[in-house]
């Protein structure tokens, strides 16, 4: 009984511990420079479209400093996608070397 | 006994709450001059959908919005959809005549004031769009560019029920 009670526990880790692993594989987190931005009473567009763009997790939008950290699941976006949804808000994603 | 007087006080401060989330705003007036000269009264368009937006030439967001906008108001003006463009901050009628005349804007604009602004909100977001039914109570306010679905989830409802129930 208790070796069963046993196997369920260390199955249950096993499956959540995978998940955490999964998803967190599928996890990306990207610092897109952002043009135009200087207004702090306009920018909060661009955070609003980013969160309500599915697979985005975390948008951090910083007027001052000009960009924009994403956290996003690369599964269900990319990078280009939220340069697209950056653009289309009215300011310019900038295109950095190496990206 | 102490303990029936907090409950009924309780009671008491649930239902009043309940009765305020449920009233909506009634809609601040105004009468303005459009950058046609002509005066455009809030209360006129009662019985429509309105949508007062404020923006600005200078904001990236407000100019990226306005196309939609256009297109909303030629699509659903026969809907009930009546959308009225005021500026915020002030800012020249040359500029933005020349800028409304670029977009073909199809809706009126009035050159804003703060105390216009403030009537609506303390927000300083821009855009801002304050969505009035056709009672002419305020409906909801939208903080920044007006999204695909929040005109689906928060305006058609609106447009599509007001038209069934008249």
């Amino acid at each position: 009984m208790l070796s069963r009670i046993t196997k369920l526990v260390v199955t249950g880790v096993l499956v959540v511990t995978v998940g955490v692993i999964t998803a967190a594989a599928f996890t990306k987190t990207v610092t897109i420079k952002v043009e135009g931005m200087k207004c702090a009473k306009c920018s909060a567009s661009v955070s609003k479209a980013l969160k309500a763009t599915e697979g985005v997790q975390e948008a951090q939008v910083s007027s001052e400093k000009g960009e924009a950290v994403i956290k996003y699941d690369d599964q269900k976006l990319s990078d280009t996608k939220l340069r697209e949804v950056i653009n289309s808000t009215g300011f310019k994603a900038v295109e950095q070397p190496g990206q | 006994m102490k303990q029936s007087r907090i409950v009924f006080a309780a009671i008491i401060i649930l239902f009043s709450s309940a009765i305020i989330l449920g009233q909506e705003r009634a809609s601040p007036e105004f009468a303005l001059k459009d950058l046609n000269g002509r005066t455009v009264r809030l209360r006129a368009y009662r019985g429509k959908v309105v949508l007062v937006n404020f923006w600005a030439t200078w904001c990236p967001p407000c100019r990226a919005e306005m196309p939609e906008l256009i297109r909303m108001q030629r699509e659903y003006a026969s809907h009930g959809l009546q959308i009225i463009g005021i500026t915020y901050p002030p800012e020249t009628k040359t500029r933005v005549q020349r800028f409304a005349r670029s977009l073909k804007v199809n809706y009126p604009i009035i050159l804003g004031t703060r105390q216009i602004r403030a009537r609506f909100s303390s927000e300083e977001v821009l855009p801002l769009t304050v969505v009035i039914d056709r009672n002419g109570k305020v409906n909801d306010i939208i903080s920044g560019i007006l999204l695909p679905e929040e005109f689906d989830d928060k305006i058609k409802p609106l447009l599509i029920k007001n038209a069934k129930e008249k």
